[in-house]
């Protein structure tokens, strides 16, 4: 206990690194504790077949929570994000059933996705509207708009060729896996070393001095704002191609789970703080959790509450893990 | 040390959510008395004694007999492929009667003071007629009474209310009927002894909890063998859906042979998750879905039998219904009614109009269904 | 945020509160009602009105405390959780316990208020975020909900119940009267009392009110308590407007709510907010629901107005407060 505190004393910017890393270190070891846990009571909980399909299930929260991270650590929020995934989707299964070229179908969810999220940053930015109150908007536009469009009908007969997410790479790894791990790694590094990358921090720590320093602060908000379109849309050709049914509505409570996988990966609301590491792990332990407790025979009308518990005492466990660092 | 304290708090939990074992009986959460049908079908099942009607009426409805009525449907949400099909019924319903005008609206969610809301909102915008499935039978009843006295005609279809809150209720299926569709199809293609596990939306929503309570009790009386596993939740989400299956192949193995689809989102997502496991064959799918999801899992065997009625047939009867009603054709105490291109159906219930059996979609009929 | 100007300050200088947000959104929404009633003569009419009072008394009674929260720069997203809880343990206290139905309301009533407290307690003693704390206890209090009543509904309470939810007080529904002494007793505290000062200036500057000496950790338990409280209440009444408790109630509350706050005016960074603002956006959001509803618009399409309004809305007050030069 001694030793390390010795060392968060050291300078700062270490020190922060350190809290960072041992953050993520903290979901890593639930993951793999609870894992074990599972696994000492159900054996079949750690079957390869099994962490595989949590991982694969649910590869585009995890993705769509790196851009909400990403958000968040700019000091903004995201509401609609669920509502422009169920868009997203429908647009791309549209395309495909047309007979539109597979890469078509692919890239454009991404367009879109760019288009429409960096529209809402500007709007966020340059007309200085709360990023809650653009966003809470547009989900009911997004929502209501795609209801009036589609009519919810479901999309089906989609060509096999459409189904990104049931290719293999190397015959090992599943397309979802591979771009989630891409994906996070790629933000990771970029948030931490690209000069873009950084200003995102320095936004969201305080605008203020990031516009002293010569950030223009609209330009990163618009810029984080694509940046997060552009993951939402490849979590939404994740959803879209993993089954052979497109459903054309918006995913229940999508948002919320996502923004949850984010706040839970230490992410702080705040802003200025959290990687998207912790994000992803966070998303995967949201999964995991999830799938435990059907191993684990808990009664299912009990099965919410429990997974409120778990998730409130990793948020607790985090905010007091925080605060030791911060008095060392 | 904190984390250890997590990690310990973790796994009391767990604990503690393990010792609430799962449910021994299911009952459809409404205390309702179940109803199972004889096993064999050729068995007459003891017809139950003629109810006298309990629906409501309306007070003071102006007579409209024959003149022209503007209807208005709020289903339980607007922005989905079931709904969709009934208000195609409703519309091709209102071609064919030709002095009927119907709207569909409704919430955007399955939320039943938005469908209040709109219910209300229509009754002070004058209309003739509701048509409705309920998000919930005992909090849209209010509402509906509401309607009755302002001389509003009131008919439900798909998800029904208390009964004196309405006048009639067209009636896709009885639920011990899809229920008994249901197991004899699982019994027949796992086997009689063999476990299965079933994918629902929610414990809540009214028809899945009736179909599953009526399930049981048709399991218990006539393939007492058959295991019962575990009921999972999905929502009415595809991927929540496709990563519970997946979740229950993966939980039991071998032990599993069978999966019940109780929703039309539900099935095709089981049949998804079987196929990507590749057991076909081995676990048997079984559920209520529409066709052209079903196809590509019936047509390459995965999936022998899927079980629903005709949403468009039942849009269009509760048309033809109100029309009835309307007409004062249809009266408290009539046997049967007439709709249309469907024929005669028969009141059952007391103030039930029963659309038929539940309709058997497999590999040599599918095709033929286009919803 | 130094471009929005303190609500004292706008108070005082007389001509400039014509400019205030609220007073905007006041005169787009008797613009709107105008409008709506020109389209369609069964939309102002008392008996409409009032009944929108009533279907949207549940939203407006948590929306007061979420004013308060929301001046202090924090947010309550549970508050659709506790509905839920509070419904189901109404039901279960009522029926399980065998309390006497007042005993079952009061119960109920404690029951939202200690979901309320437990999440001020997480944010003024343990420090979690209110977005964090209470995304958590969302998830929490609605599996509790769900676990407790295990998908069971509860029925068939006395007459005397619903009178709370169907009936009438003097010709005006009876909840809306809840409402009413709720929005002057919220309206007086905030802005008479010194209660009221020490939210916004907790919004304003946290620390400098802390260094002021304010009790900022008691003002905020006692506004996330008050939340939980409501939001019980609000159950009891939605209970005895819609006859019967499910776990699913109040689903989605909380964005309503949000919406409904922020359309009034009060800032989601905090310090800026009043009660006559969210009373004017609960007006606006229900009556244009309404009326877009009786003049021939469906759901859909409804729902993609509120949006575009919202967004619309909160543009036009922000670009007026900046013309004005502050």
């Amino acid at each position: 206990m001694t030793a390390t505190t010795l060392i968060h004393a050291e300078a700062s910017p270490r020190r922060l690194l350190k809290a960072l890393a041992s953050q993520e270190a903290l979901l890593a070891i639930a993951v793999i504790g609870l894992a074990i846990i599972v696994g000492l009571y159900n054996p079949r909980f750690l079957a390869m077949r099994n962490l595989s399909d949590v991982l694969l299930g649910n590869a585009y929260i995890a993705v769509a929570a790196v851009g909400m991270s990403m958000v968040i650590i700019s000091g903004n929020i995201d509401i609609s994000v669920g509502s422009l995934i169920g868009v997203l989707a429908t647009v791309s299964g549209t395309l495909a059933v047309e007979g539109a070229p597979i890469i078509v179908t692919w890239l454009a969810p991404l367009v879109v996705g760019i288009l429409v999220m960096a529209f809402q940053g500007a709007i966020i930015a340059y007309l200085r509207i709360p990023a809650i109150v653009v966003t809470l908007g547009m989900l009911s536009i997004l929502k209501g708009g795609l209801i009036g469009v589609t009519g919810g009908k479901w999309i089906t007969d989609l060509p096999d060729s459409f189904h990104l997410a049931n290719i293999e790479l190397f015959d090992a790894v599943p397309m979802p896996v591979f771009l989630m791990i891409v994906a996070t790694i790629f933000a990771a590094w970029w948030m931490r070393y690209s000069a873009p990358g950084r200003t995102i921090y320095a936004v969201g720590g305080n605008a203020e001095a990031a516009r002293l320093c010569g950030i223009s602060p609209p330009r990163a908000t618009v810029m984080v704002f694509a940046l997060h379109g552009f993951f939402a849309g490849v979590a939404a050709l994740l959803y879209a191609t993993q089954l052979r049914v497109i459903q054309s509505t918006v995913p229940p409570n999508l948002e919320l789970t996502i923004i949850t996988a984010s706040v839970v990966g230490g992410v702080s609301i705040l802003g200025g703080v959290g990687t998207v590491i912790g994000s992803t792990l966070a998303a995967i332990l949201i999964a995991e959790i999830a799938s435990a407790l059907v191993f684990t025979d808990v009664s299912p009308y009990w099965i919410r509450a429990v997974q409120g518990v778990l998730i409130l005492i990793t948020v607790i466990a985090d905010i007091l893990r925080r605060r030791r660092m911060a008095r060392a | 040390m904190k984390l250890g304290l997590a990690i310990a708090l973790m796994s009391a939990t767990l604990l503690a959510g393990t010792a609430y074992a799962a449910e021994k009986r299911w009952d459809g959460a409404d205390d309702l008395p179940v109803n199972p049908l004889a096993c064999s079908a050729g068995e007459a099942s003891a017809a139950p004694a003629a109810k006298p009607y309990d629906g409501g009426q309306p007070t003071n409805a102006p007579d409209k007999a024959g003149k022209p009525i503007s209807l208005v449907d709020v289903p339980k949400l607007i922005g989905i492929g079931y709904f969709n099909a009934t208000t195609k019924g409703m519309q091709d319903a209102a071609k064919a009667l030709g002095n009927v005008a119907a709207k569909t609206d409704g919430p955007t969610e399955a939320k039943i003071d938005e469908q209040i809301k709109f219910i209300d909102n229509y009754i002070t915008s004058g209309v003739d007629g509701i048509l409705f499935a309920a998000n919930d039978p005992v909090a849209i009843a209010p509402v509906l009474k509401k309607a009755l006295s302002k001389g509003i005609h009131v008919v439900g279809y798909d998800a029904n209310s208390t009964p004196n809150a309405r006048e009639w209720f067209v009636n896709q299926a009885e639920f011990n009927g899809i229920a008994k569709a249901m197991i004899d199809s699982m019994a027949n293609e796992a086997g009689e002894d063999k476990s299965f596990a079933i994918v629902t939306s929610t414990f809540t929503t009214p028809n899945q909890a009736r179909w599953i309570a009526e399930m049981w009790a048709y399991a218990q009386k006539c393939h007492p063998k058959l295991k019962w596993l575990e009921t999972v939740e999905a929502q009415e989400d595809n991927n929540l859906s496709f990563n519970q299956a997946t979740t229950l192949i993966n939980k039991y193995g071998d032990k599993l042979s069978g999966l019940f689809g109780m929703t039309s989102v539900a099935t095709p997502a089981s049949a998804e998750a079987v196929t990507k496991a590749k057991l076909c064959g081995k676990v048997a799918v079984v559920g209520l879905a529409t066709p052209n999801a079903m196809k590509p899992y019936v047509n390459a065997d995965c999936v022998k039998s899927v079980v629903l009625w005709n949403p468009v047939d039942l849009g269009y009867a509760a048309t033809y219904v109100m029309r009835a009603v309307v007409d004062g054709k249809l009266k408290p105490g009539a046997t049967s009614v007439e709709a249309g291109k469907l024929g005669k159906l028969n009141v059952v219930n007391g103030s039930e109009i029963l659309l038929g059996a539940p309709f058997i979609f497999t590999k040599q009929n599918i095709k033929d269904f286009d919803f | 945020m130094s471009e929005i100007p303190l609500p004292q300050i706008a108070k005082r200088v007389a001509p400039w509160w014509l400019l205030r947000h609220e007073t905007m959104l006041a005169l787009i929404l008797f613009v709107a009602l105008i409008i709506l009633g020109a389209l369609n003569n069964r939309f102002l009419t008392l008996d409409n009105l009032l009944n929108q009072g009533r279907l949207t008394t549940e939203v407006g009674l948590i929306a007061l405390p979420m004013t308060f929260i929301i001046i202090t720069g924090g947010i309550d997203l549970s508050v659709g959780s506790i509905v839920g809880l509070c419904a189901i343990l109404l039901g279960y206290s009522w029926k399980t316990f065998g309390f006497p139905l007042p005993l079952a309301i009061a119960f109920t009533l404690v029951v939202g208020a200690t979901a309320g407290f437990f999440n001020g307690v997480g944010i003024t003693r343990l420090r979690v975020p209110p977005l964090i704390m209470t995304i958590a206890t969302l998830a929490l209090y609605r599996g509790l909900a769900e676990g407790i009543s295990q998908a069971r509904s509860v029925r068939g309470y006395p007459e005397w119940f619903y009178f709370i939810g169907q009936s009438d007080l003097f010709g005006v529904p009876a909840q809306l009267w809840l409402l009413l002494i709720a929005i002057v007793v919220a309206g007086i505290a905030l802005d008479r009392t010194t209660f009221g000062r020490t939210l916004y200036a907790i919004g304003n500057n946290e620390t400098a009110a802390r260094f002021s000496g304010l009790p900022v950790d008691r003002a905020k338990l006692i506004i996330y308590t008050l939340s939980g409280l409501m939001a019980g209440l609000s159950a009891v009444v939605l209970v005895s407007r819609v006859t019967t408790t499910r776990s699913d109630m109040g689903i989605g509350y909380e964005l309503d709510v949000i919406a409904t706050v922020v359309l009034g005016g009060t800032s989601i960074f905090g310090g800026v907010g009043t009660i006559w603002g969210t009373v004017v956006g609960l007006a606006m959001i229900q009556l244009l629901k309404n009326g877009l509803a009786l003049t021939g618009v469906k759901g859909d399409a409804t729902i993609v107005v509120i949006g575009t309004v919202l967004i619309l809305s909160t543009l036009v007050a922000s670009l007026l407060q900046r013309r004005r030069g502050v």
